[in-house]
């Protein structure tokens, strides 16, 4: 035992050393953006970059007066928030009827559901960019929280199916026993106990639409312009404004780490659960 | 009474409504999109459409070297990124793969390129990229080397693109893949010390064998986001310089919404669907063969 020692000490250093390269490597990016965003604009464009200067936080706020920032901010939250909710509530019931009734080609129709997640979103924008166009509903929230159906509501399902699955029949026969209908079952007993697996895919489906870019890009103008899309307005034709574009990359960013932080556990879970099942 | 009849219909109710939407917003368009490339329409000019037969895909597929350029593109750019996100990922899992404290902590770091916007990442990158006031430049300088032009440099731009897809995507694979290590069974790894097999034998000959259902997944995960790049595409480069960029859904979205060509761009479109389908029904197949075994 003695003599293996200093060779596990030697393993610990090594590990230690590439963590810590592993860690430069994903931190200093948006280390790099926080920086430019703190830094007036002739800092920002100094070579060789100033590494101590005098922090100015003005282009958090100047951004919400060249661009209509706020809108955008409220155009992205309330996007995600409606379409994860409705990918929510419509995905845990599918999911719930998927694992729970038996019925002919109850595969098929869980694979058809999968398969629809794999359609290249430029492959789907055209149709949906001409259907939304014929009902009038370009450049609305509604038109994205549509469009976010498509890669949402399969994801949904797709993911809460494995939580459901773990959930034993036992519990929700006696329910249905005792006289409940099978949406009060659904509602009273499946759902609470799948609540970890319904946070990690709303978690999911919050992020998806919330970093969304083809469809925004394409079916907004103006009123429903949603944050990655106005972050492009940085780049002009005159040169890119640096330090207004890595302020409003940290306020569009920084929501998404905060809750990653939060949520870490489920976040995890679900995106294993979502990838190995 | 009343009870009785919907509780007849409950399949239908759970499932129905998931299945409707995904009818009329799925279904529906794919069908007017088939339909629309057999047709010309110019949605610029208005008009109505014209059927065109097969000349939509015909152009594409015979008269268009863009299209193979920017297939071979996409080609490179799937296997060069996910290739390396993979050894990367999988030797981060492997080193991560022990009790470790913090490992809370490292996840949490690990998860946060992940949940970031493609926009975002693409502006950072563009960031360091800068050839006048990039960090990377910068540090190239103080070891002596060259400023160079990351992303305008056409021999360049595409591993440039590249190392910023395997920095938003690596952590992702690790995790992953981390979390398919931490599933396997205790056992086989047991009998191997008593055997007294070296690393790189149980590795060979335990670990790979039985964490390749998860390697399968995650690889065909990446493999089809690999392939609708776009957003990256779009802050980076733009498809240039030159083509040395131009992946195949960006390809399509300039001819569906610059040159306003919506029939030819729906027949691209799903010529980047069939291909991605091929793949995925290939690794599919890889997959469950290995969850028979």
């Amino acid at each position: 035992m003695r003599k293996h020692r200093p060779k596990i000490k030697t393993v610990n250093w090594i590990l230690g050393i590439i963590s810590v390269i592993v860690f430069v490597f994903v931190l200093f990016p948006p280390f790099m953006l926080f920086l430019t965003s703190i830094k007036t604009n002739l800092d920002a464009l100094r070579f060789p970059p100033v590494w101590i200067f005098q922090p100015v936080f003005t282009n958090y706020g100047e951004i919400f007066h060249l661009v209509p920032f706020a809108r955008n901010l409220t155009n992205s939250l309330i996007v995600a928030t409606v379409s994860t909710l409705v990918a929510l509530l419509v995905g845990s019931m599918a999911a719930y009827g998927l694992t729970r009734f038996r019925f002919r080609r109850a595969k098929d129709l869980s694979f058809w559901i999968l398969s629809i997640r794999m359609t290249p979103p430029v492959a789907a924008v055209i149709p949906i960019f001409i259907l939304l166009r014929n009902l009038r509903l370009l450049d609305t929230q509604l038109s994205l929280i549509i469009a976010y159906c498509t890669f949402n509501i399969p994801f949904a399902v797709w993911l809460l199916r494995s939580f459901f699955q773990e959930i034993p029949r036992e519990i929700e026969e006696s329910a249905l026993v005792d006289g409940c209908s099978s949406f009060a079952t659904f509602f009273r007993i499946a759902l609470p106990l799948v609540a970890p697996g319904m946070a990690a895919t709303g978690i999911f489906t919050f992020i998806f639409s919330w970093n969304e870019f083809l469809f925004a890009l394409i079916m907004t103008g103006t009123r429903a312009q949603t944050v990655p899309v106005v972050l492009t307005g940085f780049i002009r034709e005159t040169g890119i404004m640096w330090s207004h574009m890595a302020a409003a990359g940290v306020l569009a960013m920084a929501p998404m780490i905060l809750f990653t932080a939060l949520v870490q556990k489920n976040l995890v879970k679900g995106l294993t659960m979502g990838a190995i099942k | 009474m009343m009870k009785r009849n919907l509780e007849k219909f409950a399949p239908l109710l759970f499932i129905g409504p998931a299945v409707f939407i995904l009818l009329f917003i799925v279904i529906f368009p794919m069908v007017y999109s088939w339909a629309l490339s057999f047709a010309e329409w110019n949605l610029m000019r208005g008009g109505d459409w014209r059927f065109v037969g097969l000349r939509n895909y015909a152009q594409a597929l015979l008269h268009d070297p863009h299209f193979y350029t920017s297939l071979r593109v996409t080609l490179i750019y799937v296997i060069l990124a996910v290739g390396i996100q993979f050894l990367l990922g999988l030797v981060i899992a492997l080193l991560l793969n022990r009790p470790l404290k913090r490992v809370g902590f490292l996840r949490t770091v690990l998860v946060i390129p992940t949940t970031m916007t493609p926009v975002v990442v693409g502006i950072i990158w563009r960031l360091l990229y800068n050839p006048e006031l990039g960090t990377i430049n910068y540090f190239l300088s103080l070891f002596g080397f060259r400023p160079l032009s990351w992303l305008g440099d056409p021999s360049l731009a595409l591993p440039s693109v590249i190392m910023a897809d395997i920095w938003q995507w690596t952590p992702f694979m690790a995790l992953i893949l981390l979390a398919g290590l931490q599933a396997l069974p205790r056992e086989p790894y047991e009998a191997s010390v008593v055997d007294g097999a070296t690393t790189l034998q149980t590795f060979r000959l335990i670990t790979f064998p039985l964490l390749l259902p998860t390697i399968i997944v995650a690889l065909l995960l990446r493999i089809m986001d690999a392939f609708k790049i776009f957003d990256l595409i779009f802050i980076l480069t733009g498809g240039g310089p030159g083509m040395t960029t131009e992946v195949l859904s960006f390809y399509t979205y300039r001819f569906g919404f610059k040159f306003f060509h919506m029939g030819r761009a729906a027949a691209m479109s799903l010529l980047l669907f069939a291909i991605l389908f091929v793949i995925t029904q290939i690794f599919l197949k890889y997959y469950r063969a290995g969850e028979e075994r």
